[in-house]
């Protein structure tokens, strides 16, 4: 007999555990009980790693074609050149480093004359992109390693015939003679900048001529650009902030978002969409582990309280089942990193033309994504479940009915949706986002779980009604409340996921073409005269042109809102971004005036600029609502409105306080006009036409005088007719915006693919976790079959009660999906892509009939093997 | 070895407390062998479970093994059963995805003892299942998992033995195989064994009868003549 005070020690040490933890995981492994939780988390780890992989790649890709933008990584702009700090800086962290400077000035030959857009550029220039030349005009060229060399210059095709010379002659730039060297047929920054940039054909020479034209002079309109490269976006980052704080604020180094909106604003959507679209792989990948990982720990009840029965303490369970899963973890993550790198690969080959990006290779960083998502997801989904397995009751092996009491049932989904809100907090990074998200998706379950539960309960009676397919179905559903009110919100969230990525996805790209259409004009015409607009409508109708609508344009300086100075709300930041839209698409009558978005002015000069804005402004009048602009608050003018009248863009009312209602005094050409506040307008800045922040109703100031802006779509080959344009009309100044267009729709194809595959992936996702769902509940409809079978019940009664039952589940999930999807885009689309939500009414029809056709094929194929094997196997199968 | 006094078990129910055990006082010797015998719900399995550290009393006292239960949380309990403690069920509780060798040399691995395969052979040889070793529980029939149950059980060496309606699963001559070679084993490794069953001639090859109604001890028969001869009576 054994000394009753003596302390009992454990006897199973961790070579005992790793023995027993590996024999059961084996056993289990073979036996088919480990095999769904570990492939959900393979499905985890490859989803997760994949899209890491590819979104990682692809953003680099992005990024780096986005930079030949700018023909660089970073660009500092100012109009005078940068301290020298700035690039021995650049210099010294290993940074590749260029510099431009842009000016307009006249070329002369000896047969002509014309306003070009010079720019003159350093040796290294471009370092990112390629300029392309060619030897004669308007034909294919071939990419050039950097710029003319001294004594050369570069000229775009059409100021070829215009100055009527031909590669090998020359052109006076100012007081210098330089030799025609190349055609520039495309130029990777051609886009940037301002009227500096783009009034006319470019005409590119080396730098150091630049002195010799005598052209550039104290005062002179001119806009100086550094240029940065490097491979690393950190350091450019650092980089950039050095710049910042080393001249308190006064220079900025921008990137390509800051440089267009319109470029950052598609990189922040298919970035958005990329980030949701990895979120709900990731999570769709946690819920199958949830239920994996739940079906798993109810299977082993039984060997637990056997476990404890034969002297396992709760502790030792606990370890036992921690180490399977981190074994089975370990596994599932090489398995998963593996397959998640062949997943990107392939769709990237596959895929490859379509991409037309040089993708960099990819970092470590998608692999440890991956890893740890398995862990999180371990962690928050998995091992709850199981760790609560160590409460089971050893007296269990006495009474079957008995489970633990100690952990409720609660816990697990505490733990999935605390590891679910951590994982999106991971992704996003964004406390706002994921607050907004969480109570977004903790609203919309709370409402899903109800209906569904509402929709599972009907009116039976008792017994299974087993003589007739669809009141055995029925009473299946009923009996199964619980189970199934789980099963339909897993499908339903599928569901919602799927058909929330394929909308969004479908109103992104659909938004993204109504942006930049086909026939988005790509040459603005500015300066003319009233008499001159009957004149080039004429010119263009010559020449079977379209020509677009003339607008009014007006200097105007807002004087008193309501007899009052404005007083202008919110940080000088929002301002600056509302500058830097009018700046891309407002085109101010003497707009070189003013710097390009991003210049490096100091503070104050920035400060100047704000309050300049407040004073002066263009404006215009017009009978219609300009197209891409939509009214948000009070109505627009009727056909015959009185004068009078004003409409406000609705971000520059709420900066000013304006209401509907209130006057408006303006100062125009030395004169005051007073007019009443009629609507606001929300405007699409990013279209790439004209757009007004103030816009009177006609009458009001007509009388005034104004000049006209218009624009027109010129293709390639239309080009030269802008020689004949300007020799006839020379006081007009034409913007060329096409290559600008033609690079941001090239970005904007290529996010489209991204978003496509992204949406490819989630599929592919959504769809393995519908399999791992209705797995999860084989075992009772296995069991429960399998003995109506052994009762005699018939396959085709059996088959027919199946296919009505996961039919039944398939449409309230499909129906309840389709109004969790709805009210998910309109939470996405108003709130994160600031985009306008329509309800979609096809889907309403289509989700239903998708839940349903989709739940009845997987629920019907994984379960029709109980009508082909015996009803003994099956029930010794299921514990 | 076994002793209790004042046992009581109530449980909640929706109509209030139902008791299941009152006042069991009982006294078992090492190497004794008792059979607790009872109609359906007289507290058998409740009795046994508690005895044997799988479930606490509502009040009263057990001692196993020289140790005192009710003092006892289930994380030391369980280590008792580890080194003392071997039981055998009427559904055999074996662990399906193991095989039978695995499932004897289980509760070996888990008390840290070496040579968990060779004992598990050599007991598995002992209860004829030499040529069934690596099949699984699904594999084998009844008496079979039976069989792999005691040698299971008694795999540890341990002090006492359980044993819950042992034959209920099986049939009259494969029950009869069963018991035998459970008897024999209790013999041969000198075990105290307490059995619940309903199987009156099964009951009768103990050296002691309790009859359990309603909760309470009715009877305690001591059997001269039964099959299994305590060791150290």
């Amino acid at each position: 007999m054994p000394d009753a005070a003596q302390p009992f020690s454990n006897p199973l040490g961790l070579r005992g555990l790793l023995i027993v933890a590996w024999r059961l995981m084996w056993r289990d492994w073979r036996g088919g009980e480990l095999r769904l939780l570990f492939f959900a988390l393979v499905l985890a780890v490859t989803s997760v790693t994949g899209i890491a992989l590819f979104t990682d790649r692809l953003e680099r890709a992005l990024m780096l074609e986005s930079a030949n933008m700018l023909a660089a990584d970073r660009v500092l702009h100012t109009r005078e050149p940068a301290p020298t700090e700035i690039n021995a800086e650049a210099v010294n962290r290993g940074f590749r480093t260029a510099s431009t400077l842009s000016f307009t000035s006249m070329a002369f030959s000896d047969n002509g004359n014309m306003l070009v857009a010079a720019k003159a550029v350093s040796d290294a220039y471009p370092l990112r992109g390629e300029v392309i030349t060619t030897r004669r005009p308007f034909t294919r060229g071939a990419p050039v390693a950097s710029g003319p060399p001294p004594g050369e210059v570069w000229l775009e095709s059409r100021a070829l015939p215009a100055l009527g010379i031909e590669v090998g002659d020359q052109v006076f730039v100012g007081e210098t003679e330089l030799t025609v060297g190349a055609v520039i047929i495309a130029e990777p920054d051609r886009g940037q900048g301002g009227i500096v940039d783009n009034a006319g054909p470019r005409l590119m020479l080396h730098m150091d001529d630049v002195a010799a034209t005598n052209v550039v002079q104290l005062g002179s309109r001119v806009s100086y650009r550094s240029l940065f490269a490097h491979d690393d976006f950190d350091r450019l980052d650092e980089f950039e902030r050095w710049v910042r704080d080393t001249f308190d604020g006064n220079y900025y180094v921008r990137d390509v978002r800051e440089e267009s909106e319109e470029v950052a604003e598609a990189l922040d959507r298919a970035e958005g969409y990329l980030l949701l679209g990895s979120l709900f792989a990731v999570l769709l990948a946690g819920l199958a582990i949830a239920l994996s990982a739940r079906r798993y720990s109810e299977r082993h009840y039984d060997y637990v309280a056997i476990l404890k029965t034969l002297g396992c303490t709760s502790g030792r369970i606990s370890a036992i089942y921690l180490l399977i899963q981190l074994k089975l973890a370990t596994v599932a993550v090489a398995l998963g990193s593996a397959l998640g790198y062949l997943v990107h690969e392939g769709i990237l080959r596959a895929l490859q033309a379509s991409l037309q990006v040089d993708l960099p290779p990819p970092g470590a960083q998608p692999y440890a994504v991956g890893a740890m998502t398995a862990f999180i997801c371990l962690l928050s989904f998995a091992l709850p479940p199981l760790l609560a397995l160590r409460e089971t009751p050893p007296l269990r092996v006495l009474r079957k009915d008995l489970t633990q009491t100690r952990f409720s049932d609660r816990i697990p989904y505490a733990f999935g949706i605390g590891g679910g809100i951590f994982l999106i907090w991971w992704y996003s990074r964004d406390l706002v986002l994921t607050s907004l998200l969480v109570a977004g998706v903790a609203g919309a379950g709370l409402l899903l779980s109800l209906i569904s539960l509402v929709f599972l309960t009907s009116s039976g009676s008792a017994g299974m009604k087993a003589g007739n397919a669809w009141k055995l179905a029925m009473t299946a559903v009923r009996r199964r409340r619980r189970q199934n009110v789980l099963q339909v919100m897993v499908f339903s969230v599928t569901i919602m996921s799927l058909l929330i990525l394929g909308l969004l996805r479908t109103d992104l790209i659909a938004d993204w073409q109504a942006q930049l259409p086909e026939n988005t004009p790509n040459h603005f015409m500015m300066n003319i005269t009233g008499a001159q607009v009957e004149g080039i409508e004429t010119f263009f109708a010559d020449n079977a042109v379209d020509s677009n609508a003339f607008y009014p344009l007006i200097s105007a300086r807002v004087r008193t809102i309501n007899g009052s100075e404005p007083e202008p709300e919110g940080e000088p930041g929002e301002e600056e971004r509302g500058a830097s839209l009018v700046e891309n698409n407002q085109f101010d009558a003497a707009p070189a005036t003013d710097a390009a978005p991003g210049s490096g002015e100091s503070a104050e000069a920035e400060g100047r600029r704000v309050r300049g804005r407040l004073s002066r402004r263009q404006v215009t009048w017009a009978v219609d609502l300009p197209p891409d602009n939509r009214v948000t608050a009070g109505e627009w003018w009727p056909e015959n409105p009185r004068p009078g009248l004003v409409s406000v863009d609705e971000e520059y009312a709420d900066w000013l306080n304006i209401e509907i209602g209130d006057t408006m005094e303006f100062e125009i050409n030395q004169q005051f006009v007073s007019a009443e506040v009629a609507n606001f307008r929300s405007v699409r800045w990013d279209n790439m036409q004209p757009n007004f922040f103030i816009i009177f109703s006609p009458g009001t100031i007509d009388h005034l005088g104004a000049t006209f802006l218009s624009t027109v779509l010129l293709e390639t080959e239309q080009k030269l007719l802008l020689n004949d344009l300007i020799r006839q009309f020379p006081t007009i100044v034409v913007v060329e915006v096409d290559a600008l267009i033609e690079q941001i729709q090239n970005i904007i194809s290529q996010v489209t693919s991204a978003i496509e595959l992204i949406f490819a992936l989630v599929l592919v996702a959504g769809a393995l976790v519908l399999l791992a769902c209705v797995s999860a509940s084989l075992d009772e409809r296995f069991h429960e079959n399998a003995i109506l079978r052994t009762l005699g019940a018939g396959r085709r009664l059996i088959l027919t009660s199946l296919l009505i039952e996961f039919a039944f589940i398939g449409v309230v999930a499909g129906t309840i999906a389709t109004l969790g999807a709805e009210g998910g885009l309109f939470y996405l689309q108003e709130w994160v892509f600031e985009q306008e939500f329509n309800l979609h009414y096809w889907v309403w029809i289509a989700g239903p009939a998708l839940g349903t056709v989709l739940i009845a094929c997987l629920g019907v194929n994984s379960t029709r093997k109980v009508v082909n094997t015996s009803p003994l196997t099956v029930l010794r199968r299921v514990v | 070895m076994i002793r209790t006094a004042g046992l009581t078990k109530r449980v909640p129910t929706s109509e209030g407390e139902l008791t299941i055990l009152e006042d069991v006082g009982l006294h078992i010797e090492t190497g004794e062998s008792v059979a607790i015998v009872g109609a359906s719900g007289s507290g058998k399995s409740t009795l046994l479970g508690l005895m044997a550290g799988l479930d606490t009393a509502t009040s009263g006292e057990i001692w196993l093994d020289g140790r005192k239960l009710s003092d006892m949380d289930e994380e030391q309990r369980a280590l008792l059963r580890a080194r003392a403690v071997g039981f055998v069920f009427q559904t055999f509780q074996l662990l399906p995805s193991l095989t039978a060798l695995e499932n004897v040399m289980l509760p070996i691995e888990l008390k840290g003892d070496p040579g968990a395969g060779a004992k598990a052979r050599k007991l598995l040889d002992r209860v004829g299942l030499s040529e069934r070793w690596h099949h699984y529980p699904n594999q084998l029939s009844g008496g079979e998992q039976q069989r792999v149950a005691i040698a299971r059980a008694f795999a540890t060496r341990a002090g006492v033995l359980f044993a819950d309606e042992p034959t209920g699963n099986l049939d009259t001559a494969t029950g009869d195989k069963v018991i035998d070679i459970l008897f024999e084993l209790n013999r041969e490794f000198d075990t105290t064994l307490v059995l619940v069953t309903h199987d009156a001639r099964l009951a009768r090859k103990c050296g002691r009868i309790v009859k359990l109604v309603a909760g309470r001890v009715a009877s305690e028969e001591a059997l001269a003549d039964s099959g299994a001869e305590p060791a150290h009576a």
